[in-house]
């Protein structure tokens, strides 16, 4: 070992003796596609720091050594190109345009890999093609941008959450979402807020980002190990670059519309089919007239509640950044505000960030880094994804148009109260304030250390601290809150989560073929969570609104929870002169979320690539730039469950008499443990024709196992359900990435992006023999799907609506066994495809993103499409077509008042009714950037300038029912909170 | 040896490092495990709280056992349409009382775990206080039971097609997995024998609260004679009805001639005080037991009344009750005529549940005295008719009201006692299951159909889930 240092240090010496005599060469680089100069180029001696940059001219100088002998000239967007110097003075250069992304660097958990090397499933997304898009957070620049990663939203509150499921839904109880990790810290996701969705990785500025891996398989993930079982995604944010200080300016400006709205219909519309339905029922039309009027009345009320609810927003996005260096230190520095209202009113959302990544090489060996951003997100939230009187999607739409929302002298006008609890959904959303207010940081401290050319030491902490306030006030002037004259209320809470590791890292070349690296490391994270919220009732004015002037405080609570988790971690490579390589890694977990005597568990994967194009019998294959083949097979785990699920917990129950309750709320299970998920991956890596084409094909299987799920406990028990391990579930299918340059004519250059997952989800088994739970889960199916009845239409006969029974045949009453599956809730395929045009200066790109074979369970409809016949809420016009006489075929039922006629079942009934094809295309963003020249710029000193104007959901095709397909998912879909169209237009600068 | 003991520390040293890195320990600080908890009385105390606030969710006696039991007969109409209580007014396929939960079930498992642990010696306090505690969990399994019984099962000896199962009965607490087994439901006649016994046990360690006294708010003597007779009503044994109606009566002061029942005057304004004057069991209810909006959305007084003008008032009282009452009966008072749009002509807004604790807040009174003169007039009917007219003549007395025909016997003395029943407990819930026990078909307001009693929907269903979640578990017949 000495030997090998001393040996390492005499040449290094050795080295330095040789220095000579230098000259001087130059050259100009000049891009090849139109022989344009390219200033800004790094030139650089290879192997060696030595290097410039080209002028505005193109051209260069550079002082070598005289044994120096390959020039290295790099360019972001341009191929990179190794010259040999020869005894050349004079080196002129021409650039090709960048196809081929092998080299580009990779970052990998714990250190970077070139694309070249790597054997796993990893996809990125580099910041480039994010930048300066209205969006708020990071996890939306995957949406149709990589091949296995289904992204959609839960709502289309600006800043809100979306849910992000890499290769298919991994678990039944436990989270699915994957590891996010921003520059080495792990953070949570979900939302800050309890008054509105508030996506807690928004508070990175995604134009601070230089790029997103996604880690698909278990080699790629396997060292974040007992996490990593749903993917792992790495966020990266910039770093400064050594040479002159660049300042990037941009600002934008634009509209947020409404993607669409139900049709519903106006007053005279609604009195005549609640007319019918009375009469049908047997009813006096008299007491519908007395309610919705009389549908021959030209003067009926008719009120417009959408129109006063939603609206065209706006929306702006400022954003400035430093970056630069010198040799031993680097900087990026940055700040940006968002302003972004939705398109209802009352809604929207703000943020201001702040980033400081700072590194310095304080001595040859040793490197201290840190990034440190401060962001405040501030979220006025909408109620949605319910059936609740108070949502503006729900009762904008039910509202009934006889009513009017103002009244004489210019209030709100009361509202009925048989109707929608007399809430004023125009009134509640004006005077209700719902409020979340978060401050969160993302930081972390970095230490490198070269104990030996070949051998580094790491350590590392990182912190994601966020503070949130919610607010709610209630004002005593919504005749709801009256009765107690109003009522505030305050959560203030706390999530402080740490992770530090230390690792040795080791990289080293044998006889000029071998490479062998690895890394051995322990890592430790915790997380606490802790909210206080008090509320106060009775407020002497609607104006005051704090907890002092609360006449009664009414309710205090709090909250507190912690987990910790503890893993080391190995990892070797091996790699045969760029044909051959292996990787293998363990890492041995613990969590406090488990059981006493099962909290440990071991992970690992084991991966190998083959570069056949390396080969010598594919030498003479010259259109193959590239061929591998890889192969992986690993296990990884999931722990995403509540901190204390595995423990017996008695916790407060209320009160009575004002003395304490204390339950029983959650059986323990002292043998819970890790859910195991095992991978395997078969890909292959090809760029052809020069890099005009690149393609990655993985096929892949994933095993969940001993899933953590929450079985159901018979009722009687006094608990309906305990977390166990159990279960057999698996997800396959094919991830396929496409890049062509398809043309390139002069100036024109068109180059597609095109990528897509097909997959399969099913349930291989549960527990104790079951072969299905309830309705919602069934061996053999898809985890999630639509399980009801089948909707048989109107009997053209009497209008009465009909479902097949279990047999098949017609009937009015349906029981329990005519329930049947619908269908699945998972799209079988999705992707995305991007077409980028560009004619010098000027580019456009136009961007589609799709998910085809999902059905979507629309609950809306219970509420807006039952023919008039329950309760009082407004209609879509397309009731109308309801059944009014014998031989009518029509698929909307006989308007009957109560929706029961006699001996027949309801009116609502889960049904295919609801039921549509959730697949969907949309043209999610168009852009078009123009860059001014450069010539006219340098006079005015301006590095760029870019001016663009781009469009979001701009167009959508699909077969569903609803408003917005996107944020159609499982669970509650009444009223959810549709995505909105954006148009904004703006320009960027750089010095 | 100074390399041992070199080696030595270093290799303690990684131990150190490794027990430190390996350390796991977490802690729920909002909650405790069940020994810290159940270590003394006041656990058990705390257990018993649990018990009784179960019992006031809105799924149980807050609302559906008030509601439900009423407009699934004919007492209620329903005077706007949200969607709740639509399908029970007509009857509708699975339209019932569902009280087959965690409101119910917890309940019991609470009441089970007092019972089953209370008398270990670990767990520090006095006897007395012990024997009280455990005496009010027996009265309340009972009473949980009872309700069970009652909503899923025929009464003994009045079964159709001699369908005769009830609950699943589990008197062991749920403390971990296996003991929440799959279990078969054991008949009604298994579970009546179950509530005796709980009962008799009762008896003697729960303490004597006079009526509307501040101890009417937990398990006591009068009330645990009182659910006894009942059961023994219930259950058609009506000698041993009559004996406990006649032990409470004497025990709580309530004379033959009506005497400790409220002024007939005073009884409307009865049902704006805590606890009510004829209580003997009453839960007792706090603003903080509700979420926000729990008020105006689940609350008794806002489905029934209008007394605030965010009220819900869905709820009338139905023609044919208000038909009813005689002229002069106070309890008509209960109701007052008003309008609601879209409805022709009166509707009536209850005031009995008045929200008098403020914001649509109010006790529930479980078992009033008035009850009892009922029970024993129903046990007393065939065999000592003069008897049981001198029991409802006592009640009538009190409430405006004069002596009934004295020569009222057999079948119509029976359905006079059960009109008293209706009219004195309108919106408390009785109702459905005075029709039911007595075999007879629910008749209905208006022009909804009547159920016969041989109709599949006399009995409630059982949760679908739970039916393919326990094979055991045997669904009620028809659905």
């Amino acid at each position: 070992m000495r030997k090998a240092i001393l040996l390492v240090i005499t040449l290094l010496s050795v080295n330095f003796l040789v220095q000579s005599q230098t000259r001087t060469v130059s050259g100009k680089v000049t891009a090849s596609e139109d022989g344009l100069p390219i200033p800004g180029v790094t030139v650089l001696v290879k192997g060696s720091t030595n290097g410039t940059v080209s002028d505005i001219d193109g051209n260069y100088q550079l002082e070598i050594n005289e044994n120096d002998n390959v020039l290295v000239f790099r360019f972001v967007g341009l191929q990179f190109q190794e010259v040999a110097i020869g005894n050349r003075n004079n080196i002129d250069v021409a650039l090709a345009p960048d196809i081929t992304s092998l080299d580009e660097v990779v970052v990998t958990s714990y250190g970077d890999q070139t694309r070249r090397e790597v054997t796993g499933a990893i996809a990125s997304v580099k910041g480039e093609i994010f930048q300066d898009l209205p969006m708020q957070s990071f996890d939306r620049a995957m949406q149709g941008r990589v091949a296995g990663v289904q992204v959609t939203s839960s709502s289309g509150q600006p800043g809100g959450t979306l849910n992000v499921q890499i290769r298919g839904v991994g678990s039944i109880n436990a989270g699915t979402s994957p590891l996010y990790i921003v520059d080495g810290v792990q953070i949570p996701t979900g939302s800050l807020s309890g008054q509105g969705t508030q996506n807690a990785l928004a508070s990175i500025n995604p134009n601070d980002i230089e790029s997103i891996e996604v880690f698909k398989d278990a080699a790629a993930a396997a060292i974040y190990g007992a996490q990593a079982a749903n993917g792992v995604v790495l966020i990266t944010t910039k770093k400064g670059k050594q040479g002159k200080t660049i300042i990037r300016v941009s600002a934008q400006e634009g509209l947020v519309q409404p993607l669409g709205f139900y049709d519903i219909m106006d007053a005279g519309q609604l009195a005549s089919i609640k007319r019918q339905a009375y009469i049908n029922a047997g009813l006096d039309p008299r007491a519908a007239e007395s309610i919705f009027g009389n549908p021959g009345d030209t003067e009926l009320q008719n009120s417009d509640w959408l129109n006063a609810l939603y609206r065209d927003g706006r929306m702006s996005v400022y954003d400035l950044s430093l970056s630069g260096g010198d040799e031993r230190t680097k900087f990026f520095l940055s700040g940006s505000h968002t302003f972004h209202q939705g398109q209802i009113i009352q809604s929207d959302y703000s943020r201001s960030t702040g980033r400081m990544n700072l590194s310095h090489q304080v001595t040859e060996k040793l490197t201290i880094s840190a990034n440190i951003s401060l962001a405040r997100q501030i979220t006025n939230g909408s109620i949605d994804r319910g059936n609740f009187v108070n949502s503006p999607f729900v009762a904008g739409y039910v509202a009934r148009p006889n009513v009017p929302i103002y009244d004489e002298d210019g209030g709100y006008a009361e509202y009925p109260t048989d109707h929608l609890f007399g809430y004023n959904i125009v009134q509640g959303v004006n005077q209700e304030l719902r409020r979340g207010t978060s401050y969160q940081s993302v930081s972390n401290l970095q230490m490198n250390y070269k104990i030996l050319p070949w051998l580094g030491f790491t350590g590392f902490a990182g912190l994601d601290f966020s503070d949130n306030r919610d607010e709610n006030n209630r004002p005593s002037t919504i005749p709801a809150f009256a009765s107690y004259g109003g009522s505030s209320y305050f959560l203030d809470r706390r999530i402080v989560n740490t992770n530090a590791n230390t690792n040795f890292n080791v990289n080293k070349n044998f006889l000029d073929v071998h490479t062998i690296s690895g890394i051995l490391g322990y890592e430790y994270k915790m997380e606490t969570q802790e909210s206080n919220s008090a509320t106060g009732r009775g407020f002497a004015n609607p104006v005051l609104r704090y907890l002092q002037n609360a006449a009664q405080p009414f309710d205090v609570s709090g909250f507190y929870t912690e987990y910790i988790r503890a893993g080391f971690f190995g990892q070797a490579k091996y790699d045969y002169d760029d044909k051959y390589n292996v990787d293998l890694t363990v890492r041995r977990d613990g969590s406090s979320r488990f059981g006493n005597n099962s909290r440990w568990g071991t992970f690992g994967a084991i991966s190998a690539g083959w570069r056949i194009s390396s080969e010598s019998f594919m030498e003479n294959v010259n259109w193959v730039d590239n061929l591998r083949l890889r192969a992986s097979y690993g296990i990884t785990g999931n722990s995403a469950i509540g901190n204390f699920e595995s423990r017996t917990l008695v916790s407060s129950a209320g009160q009575y008499l004002g003395g304490p309750a204390l339950s029983f709320v959650q059986l323990g299970n002292d043998l819970l443990t890790w859910e195991e998920s095992a991978s395997t991956n078969l890909g292959v890596d090809a760029t052809l024709f020069n890099g005009r084409i690149i393609i990655t094909l993985d096929a892949w299987r994933k095993d969940s196992r001993e899933l953590l799920f929450e079985t159901r406990l018979p009722l009687d028990s006094g608990f309906g359900s305990i977390q166990r391990n159990a279960g057999k579930l698996r997800n396959q299918g094919f991830d396929f990435d496409l890049q062509t340059t398809n043309l390139i004519i002069g100036k024109f250059r068109w180059s597609t992006a095109f990528n897509t997952s097909i997959f399969s989800n099913e349930l291989l088994e549960l527990y104790e023999g079951l072969e299905r739970v309830g309705n919602d889960l069934i061996v053999g199916k898809p985890i999630r799907f639509f399980y009801g009845y089948d909707y048989g239409g109107v009997n053209p006969a009497n209008g009465s609506p009909m479902y097949f029974d279990e047999n098949g045949e017609y009937t009015y009453q349906i029981t329990d066994d005519d329930q049947k599956y619908l269908g699945s809730a998972l799209p079988w395929t999705y992707g995305g495809l991007s077409n980028t045009f560009s004619y010098g200066p000027v580019s456009l790109e136009v961007f589609f993103q799709y998910q085809y074979g999902n059905k979507a369970f629309n609950q809306d409809l219970y509420n807006l499409a039952q023919s008039g016949s329950i309760g009082q809420d407004n209609q879509t016009v397309d009731q109308l077509y309801f059944w009014r006489e014998p031989g009518q075929v029509t698929n909307v039922p006989i308007p009957y008042e109560g929706g029961r006629i006699p001996g027949h079942s309801g009116y609502q009934q889960m049904s295919t009714r609801l039921i549509s094809d959730g697949s969907y295309i949309r043209l999610k963003q168009v852009s078009l950037n123009y860059d001014l020249p450069k010539s006219l710029l340098y006079k005015v000193k301006i590095e760029e300038v870019n001016v663009f104007v781009q469009g979001i959901n701009l167009w959508t095709l699909t077969k569903y029912n609803g408003l917005d397909p996107e944020v159609n998912s499982l669970g509650e879909t009444y009223g959810t909170y549709p995505s909105s169209k954006q148009i904004t237009a703006g320009i960027n600068l750089t010095f | 040896m100074i390399n041992k003991i070199k080696n030595r520390m270093f290799y303690s040293a990684v131990m150190v490092l490794l027990v430190a890195c390996t350390d796991l320990t977490t802690n729920p600080r909002q909650s405790l495990t069940p020994e810290i908890a159940l270590k003394d009385v006041s656990g058990y105390q705390s257990l018993a709280n649990s018990m009784y606030n179960r019992a006031t969710g809105f799924g149980y006696y807050g609302q559906t056992m008030m509601i439900a039991p009423d407009i699934l007969a004919d007492n209620l109409k329903l005077i706007a349409n949200t969607g709740r209580y639509q399908g029970e007014e007509a009857n509708g396929d699975r339209d019932h009382i569902n009280i087959w939960g965690l409101n119910v079930f917890g309940a019991i498992n609470d009441a089970n775990l007092i019972i089953e642990g209370i008398d270990s010696e670990e767990v520090s306090g006095t006897e007395s206080e012990k024997s009280f505690i455990k005496g009010e969990a027996y009265f309340m399994r009972a009473l949980l039971y009872f309700d069970l019984c009652r909503v899923y099962g025929y009464e003994p000896g009045r079964e159709i097609n001699g369908f005769n199962l009830g609950p699943v009965l589990r008197l062991t607490p749920t403390l971990k997995a296996s003991d929440a087994d799959y279990r078969p439901r054991a008949t009604v006649e298994e579970v009546y024998q179950q509530i005796e016994s709980d009962l008799l046990e009762a008896e003697s360690m729960v303490g004597y609260a006079p009526i509307a006294s501040e101890w009417v708010y937990y398990g006591n003597t009068g009330a645990v004679y009182t659910l006894l007779a009942r059961l023994y009503l219930y259950w058609g044994r009506m000698e041993d009805a009559e004996e406990f109606a006649s032990k409470a009566m004497e025990i709580l002061n309530l004379r033959s001639n009506g005497e400790g029942l409220v002024e007939a005057a005073q009884y409307v304004q009865s049902f704006s005080r805590a606890p009510h004057p004829e209580s003997i069991f009453e839960l007792e209810i706090r603003q903080v037991d509700w979420n926000s909006a729990d008020g105006v959305n689940n609350s008794l007084n806002s489905l029934v009344s209008d007394s605030e003008p965010a009220a819900q008032f869905i709820l009338s009282a139905s023609d044919e009750l208000i038909a009813s009452y005689e002229e002069g009966d106070v309890r008509k008072d209960c109701w007052r005529a008003t309008t609601r749009d879209g409805i022709e002509g009166e509707v009536y807004a209850s005031r009995k549940w008045t929200g008098y604790k403020g914001d649509f807040l109010e006790n529930l009174p479980i078992i009033r005295a008035s009850e009892l003169y009922l029970i024993r007039a129903e046990a007393r009917y065939q065999s000592n008719p003069a008897g049981a007219r001198a029991d409802i003549n006592a009640l009538r007395f009190r409430r405006g009201l004069g002596a009934i025909d004295n020569l009222l016997s057999g079948e119509a003395l029976l359905n006079k006692i059960l009109l008293e029943r209706r009219l004195e407990f309108a919106l408390e819930g009785h109702r459905w299951f005075d029709l039911k026990r007595n075999e007879k078909n629910i008749s209905k307001h208006g022009d909804f159909l009547e159920v016969p009693y041989t109709d599949y929907r006399i009995l409630a269903n059982l949760p679908l889930d739970e039916i393919t979640l326990n094979n055991l578990l045997e669904q009620n017949p028809g659905y």
